[in-house]
């Protein structure tokens, strides 16, 4: 019973595996991953757009070996492990071989299918049988089924005691050096050592905009403000627990007012960027307490249906024929100024990095005292349980009104120096795609941890701007990439460490740590 | 503790970003070097006299055509299509003095945001010496400048905002037809030539539609036609049955519409079933196209939309159709109306680099930036699918639109 | 004392808040009256065929809707997450019933008298039914599938993370689609009597209004699908099971209901739902690419929400609801129709400002919130 069920399973890994391969087939995959592959590391592995043989076959026989790696369960045992591996190889193998058959008997009839299925070109086609023909399906089915057991032999291996034991070994030694060479320091460089490596990176900060060029320059940017923006959301979402979907709203508010006070088209009012962004966030401050004030008694997800309904409300109304004399309509706003300091220009890029630097640092300062006030007890309650808070005195609508009202007050910012920075605006800048975007990255670095909505910012935001290069495969990459962080991940790259603050007092914390080097160092001694 | 690490991880993530992208630094130490021959070398040496300087191509890299275009989101199809179309430009091109041509296509969402993200990227790299693109206004409006101040020329195979020449950019130029100048033709050929006086406007919305739309508003209504209805629809929708069903009461003649062929067709097709039985579908060159055929069917007939003015089914246009059909599958037109306006950008770009690039005696190939941007500037005469020549600010299809109609399931050109 | 002059200070604010939100009502509803009445009353544009016409459209659209929105109030109901993929898994399901008509188009039938079509019209209603089966089953099989990967591993987690893991899933399926299929919008090759545009004409003051057949044929199949699924969920085993594991998990799986089967199950089913109407869409307006399922899956969650989400007769109503307001609105109300959506979320915002649970549902327990 029970052994028949462990290779039931391994049966039904063998199908989810051949299908993820005949899928990535399917979109094209190995074109990508050889053009990749060629730009990345200057290998010509492309023969017109069309990968060569040898590199074809290196994909196979790496993804073979990962499917047989993956295809035991670690606490059985090596023999059923084995076992394991061979039936979800050769259930891989056969299902890919079939696939194959299909794809042959394609080149053959000289069908021509791609009106509906896009990657099947007769050279990929041909190419992804190893250019063998017939052949290549016994070729396939080979490779798959051997490589699969090498995998899971591997895998045996790798995972078995003696390995795992030495790699505990060696990463212990590792500590232990790292602590040796720490605790042998002199005293100064131990107590001021946290305040080198600021001022380190500080100024390694400050030098790099002016060294690294223009685009880096744009990437840093952009995730800059998405953290900022991150950490206005992260009040509203992580602190208080509104569930947001309309952010981006908020955005628009700041950039509309920068465009619209601050460039010389429609309106020419020419106010200069600092008072254009002082508007831009009491703008937004103001939209979110006129949105706020009714709908204080949504909860949950209703709070997001109608969070988002603002947000298509304002994006439909900014593009409307309605407003298109005073907004500029789906043509957006150009030739937006940049800002001025002490009457000089400073709108160079690598000024707009040192300018969201320093809202960057400002943001954070207002976070921190915000979120260790009173306020942010309060908003910490109402997230936990808001009717205990509201019996405890917390007043639950003014709170959520706040957050609402500092949190877009952030999203303002954001849009001010985003619509400066690109001396554009338009509609489509402000979609849902942003609302979400800002979402997925706080959620993915960590809800309520600074560290983590860096994180979060640089792996949604950042990442996908150096991919560029892979244009449309960008997204689906993206996609995957969201379900697997949270599958791994599901408290954040970066999870906050509030729970465990608020338990143990500090002090004593730091006293218990004390303790423990004092003793490790006479137990040296000693 | 954490922030150690975290500093660390900062640390790291920089270092990685500038290992990342080895061309980055190159623009910022570039000035010093091409400024410093000057006091040097002769004073007829190109790159030195050129304001932008010069890209030199080593032995090996390729001369790199950029390419902008949403190739993600909903308007995915018109930079896959855009990109299709540039690959088989960059093909037919061939090579100079032995350097090839590649078409580096990037995805910029079609917003402002990444029109500039893709534009800070390209500039970064040396070898990249001209952009067929971007295709979408907002995108151009935030590139521009960047473009601008590296000497790279545009051409835009369809962003058609009005101000984009207006604004006495050197770099900008684009193959369209200018919105004012085929609204005016429109409302002209609707009043004149068709001799209807009630017309409804449509459009859907963004930017190139709602500007063609306005135009055609106002030019009729000076040419004393009455327009019954200027409305707006939501794009990528599947039933515009309400707004049609409302725009039949007043009973207009024709149905203007300013747009792309999705949601042209789908208006062509449900004009029937509200009422608009005898009114005359009137596109733009957004809705014209063959996919806009196979959606429409009979639907199709008598509609009228315009079109580039173009050599009638030149052997270029041919030989593009069928290797067009041979790459990808599918036929030209048929993901965007502007395959063939992508093409002859990138031919446009790819001949002006063939006209001022020459051979250094390193073996290095120098393309002065600034010649090359007078050249693309300075295109006249050019004939590949369609013909076109430049003007001083950059509109590069000045002549007009042709108007054709469907017969049969056939485009046929009225005049 | 303190105490209470405190207390009644708040009394005082909240009462003000109440004011507001009054007030807020009061200015709508006279907004909506002073509109209508110019458009009946003072200008009186359209006649009764306009409306016919935009009354049609609504209920095509709003039993579209419908269908969809049950599909997210399904899964609301017993995992309390909103699928935010349900309208890719629609799209792919309308793809399904796409190639379905494309494979009997190309096949070729010889009649008796030597005339020669093809299978769709030489067997409509068997290639109809084939196309609803095979876009049902997929999508099925996609939301089964997206239940075990994406949303299983995450039962226990706090609500946002199955959301974001949604919100990947969306983004996945969209991308894998174009592909897959590539960009190119599709055309619904419909058998010769359902064709699109025809229908039945119906004088109305004068002139012929056309309903049409596909219009027809999607409201009165989702109608039936709708019953089905309300009789199973009241009736059947599976609908009880259901409903217990909607109440509580772990007493639900105390009385012997296995939990699992009964999530996979209620994802099977709005994922069969969500391909009826993929297929419904392309029947009726016959276009088909890789976004068409993202404008019309936010719709559904507006709509199950509007209708009080986790209650499947709420998520009909808020269909309904919601394709009537988007069809008729704009023109009753003498809005540009550039402006619908604007239209339709300030009405849902309205009747959420005041049914803070939707128009049929429930007042929700803290923890369900």
């Amino acid at each position: 019973m029970n052994s028949e069920k462990y290779l039931r399973n391994s049966v039904q890994k063998g199908f989810i595996f051949s299908i993820v391969m005949i899928f990535m087939m399917m979109i094209g995959f190995h074109v990508v991953a050889a053009n990749l592959t060629s730009k990345l590391f200057g290998v010509q592995v492309l023969r017109g757009s069309i990968p060569e043989v040898v590199f074809m076959a290196y994909v196979h026989l790496f993804f073979a070996f990962i499917f047989g790696w993956g295809a035991s369960d670690k606490n059985r045992p090596s023999k059923q492990r084995v076992a394991q591996g061979l039936v979800t190889s050769v259930t891989t193998a056969a299902i890919i071989s079939l696939f194959s058959l299909l794809l042959v008997f394609l080149v053959e009839a000289q069908l021509d299918i791609r009106e509906y299925l896009t990657a099947f070109s007769a050279d990929y086609m041909r190419y992804f049988v190893l250019n063998l023909g017939r052949p290549g399906i016994i070729t396939l089915f080979g490779i798959y089924t051997v490589t699969g057991l090498v995998g899971t032999v591997t895998a045996l291996f790798v995972q078995s005691d003696r390995v795992q034991q030495a790699w505990n070994r060696a990463k212990t030694s590792v500590t232990l050096f790292w602590e040796n060479a720490n605790s042998k320091m002199p005293a100064w460089a131990q107590k001021y050592g946290k305040y080198v490596i600021y001022g380190g990176s500080i100024i390694v900060l400050l030098i790099l905009p002016v060294r690294w060029g223009s685009y880096l320059n744009f990437v840093t940017s952009v995730v800059g403000l998405y953290i900022i923006a991150g950490i206005g959301l992260n009040i509203m979402v992580g602190l208080s627990g509104q569930l947001m979907l309309g952010y981006a709203a908020f955005i628009a508010m700041g950039a509309y007012s920068m465009a619209l006070l601050n460039a010389p088209t429609p309106h020419g009012i020419m106010l200069g960027f600092w008072p254009s962004l002082l508007v831009g966030v009491v703008m937004a401050m103001i939209a979110a307490l006129i949105l706020g004030l009714p709908i204080m008694r949504l909860r949950g997800d209703y709070l997001a249906i109608v969070t988002l309904g603002f947000g298509e409300i304002i994006r439909i109304l900014l593009r409307s024929d309605l407003l298109v004399d005073f907004t500029g309509g789906p043509r957006g706003i150009h030739a937006i100024q940049g800002p001025t300091l002490f009457g000089r220009p400073f709108n160079s890029s690598s000024d707009f990095v040192y300018l969201i630097f320093f809202f960057i640092a400002l943001s954070i300062l207002i976070y921190q005292r915000l979120a260790n006030s009173r306020t942010g007890r309060a908003w910490l309650a109402i997230n936990e349980d808001s009717i205990a808070a509201q019996a405890t005195g917390v007043n639950l609508r003014g709170y959520k009104l706040l957050a609402l009202i500092i949190g877009a007050a952030f999203a303002g910012l954001v849009g001010g120096i985003a619509a400066s920075r690109n001396a554009f605006t338009g509609p489509n800048d402000h979609s849902l795609m942003v609302s979400i975007n800002v979402l997925s990255l706080l959620i993915v670095g960590g809800m309520n941890s600074i560290p983590g909505i860096f994180l979060g910012a640089f792996a949604l935001r950042g990442l996908p701007e150096i991919l560029r290069e892979v244009e449309t495969y960008r997204q689906l990459a993206f996609g995957v990439l969201l379900i697997v962080m949270m599958l791994v991940r599901p408290k954040g790259l970066w999870p906050s460490s509030r729970p465990i603050m608020e338990n143990i007092d500090k002090a004593k914390v730091k006293k218990a740590k004390e303790k423990v080097k004092k003793t490790k160092r006479k137990s040296k001694d000693g | 503790m954490k922030v150690k690490y975290f500093v660390v991880f900062l640390l790291v993530f920089v270092l990685a970003l500038s290992a990342c992208t080895p061309e980055a630094e190159t623009p910022v130490e570039e000035p010093p070097a091409v400024e410093e021959p000057v006091a040097e070398e002769p004073a007829d040496d190109p790159c030195a006299q050129d304001a932008w300087g010069c890209a030199v191509i080593q032995p090996g890299q390729t001369i790199k055509i950029g390419m902008s275009s949403p190739m993600t989101g909903p308007y995915a199809d018109f930079g896959i299509d855009a990109q299709n179309s540039g690959l088989i430009g960059v093909a037919d091109a061939g090579d100079v003095e032995g350097f090839a041509f590649e078409l580096v296509a990037e995805d910029d969402e079609g917003g402002a945001e990444g029109g500039a993200a893709v534009a800070n990227k390209l500039v970064a790299d040396q070898t990249f010496v001209a952009l067929a693109g971007p295709l979408f206004s907002g995108a151009t409006a935030a590139a521009m400048p960047i473009y601008e101040a590296a000497g790279i020329p545009m051409m835009s195979p369809s962003a058609t905002a009005g101000f984009l020449t207006q604004e006495g950019s050197q770099v900008f130029n684009r193959l369209p037809f200018v919105d004012p100048i085929q609204g005016a033709a429109a409302a002209e050929f609707m009043f004149n030539t068709l001799g209807v006086r009630n017309i409804a406007v449509l459009h859907d919305g963004e930017d190139y539609g709602r500007g063609l739309a306005t135009i055609v508003r106002d030019e009729f209504t000076e040419l004393g036609g009455t327009v019954t209805a200027f409305e707006g629809i939501t794009p990528g929708e599947a039933d515009y049955t309400p707004i049609l069903s409302t725009i039949a009461t007043q009973s207009p003649e024709v149905v203007y519409f300013g747009g792309y062929n999705q949601e042209g067709a789908v208006i062509t097709n449900q004009m029937k079933a509200v009422g608009l039985e005898d009114a005359v579908f009137f596109g733009c060159d957004g809705t014209w196209g063959a996919d806009y055929l196979s959606q429409t069917g009979d639907n199709a007939e008598g509609s009228i939309h315009a079109n580039t003015r173009a050599p009638e089914e030149s052997e270029t246009k041919a030989a593009f159709d069928e290797a067009y059909l041979a790459a990808y599958g599918v036929g030209p037109v048929v993901l965007s109306p502007f395959s063939y306006n992508s093409y002859d950008a990138v031919t446009i770009l790819t001949n002006a680099v063939k006209a001022v690039a020459f051979l250094g005696e390193d073996g290095n190939l120098y393309i002065p930036r600034g010649a090359l941007v007078a050249e693309v500037r300075g295109t006249t005469g050019y004939v590949g699918i369609g013909s076109y020549s430049c003007d001083a600010i950059g509109e590069c299809n000045t002549e007009g639109p042709a108007f054709e109609t469907v017969v049969n399931g056939e485009w046929v050109v009225l005049d | 004392m303190k105490v209470l002059k405190k207390n009644d200070r708040r009394l005082k604010r909240s009462s003000v808040g109440k004011m507001i939100r009054n007030l807020f009502g009061v200015l709508a509803v006279l907004f909506i009256i002073w509109r209508l009445y110019l458009v009946f009353i003072v200008q009186n544009n359209y006649g009764p065929e306009t409306w016919t016409r935009l009354l049609i459209a609504g209920l095509v659209i709003g039993s579209v809707y419908a269908l969809i929105a049950i599909g997210y109030t399904l899964v609301y109901g017993i995992l309390f997450m909103i699928n935010f993929a349900h309208g890719e898994v629609m799209m792919l399901g309308s793809f399904a019933g796409f190639f379905v008509f494309e494979a009997t188009n190309a096949i070729n039938i010889t009649a008796a008298d030597g005339s020669v079509t093809s299978l769709t019209n030489a067997q409509p209603v068997l290639s109809i039914i084939l196309a609803f089966l095979v876009g049902m089953t997929f999508s099925a099989m996609v939301g089964f599938f997206l239940e075990k990967i994406a949303y299983r591993p995450l039962r226990k987690a706090p609500r946002l993370i199955p959301l974001i893991s949604a919100i990947g899933a969306s983004f996945a399926l969209q991308n894998a689609a174009l592909l897959l299929f590539s960009p190119q919008t599709r055309n619904y090759t419909n058998p010769e009597f359902l064709a699109r545009g025809a229908g039945w004409r119906i004088m109305i003051n004068e002139t012929a209004v056309i309903l049409p057949y596909t219009g027809v044929l999607t409201m009165v199949l989702s109608i039936l699908l709708m019953v089905g699924l309300l009789l199973m969920v009241k009736r059947t085993r599976l609908g009880k099971s259901m409903r217990a594991v909607a109440m509580d998990k772990d007493t639900a799986a105390l009385m012997g209901i296995d939990v699992n089967q009964t999530i996979s199950n209620t994802f099977i089913i709005s994922g069969a739902l969500a391909g009826a109407a993929g297929v419904m869409w392309g029947l009726h307006n016959g276009i088909l690419h890789y976004f068409v399922g993202f404008l019309p899956g936010i719709k559904a969650f507006t709509a199950a929400v509007l209708g009080g989400i986790g209650n499947v007769p709420g998520a009909m109503l808020g269909g309904m609801v919601l394709g009537l307001l988007e069809a008729i609105g704009p023109a009753a109300l003498d809005i540009s129709f550039q402006l619908k959506d604007v239209i339709a979320f300030v009405i849902m915002i309205v009747i959420l400002v005041f049914k803070p649970s939707g128009i049929l549902g429930e007042v929700l327990s803290e923890e369900k919130v």
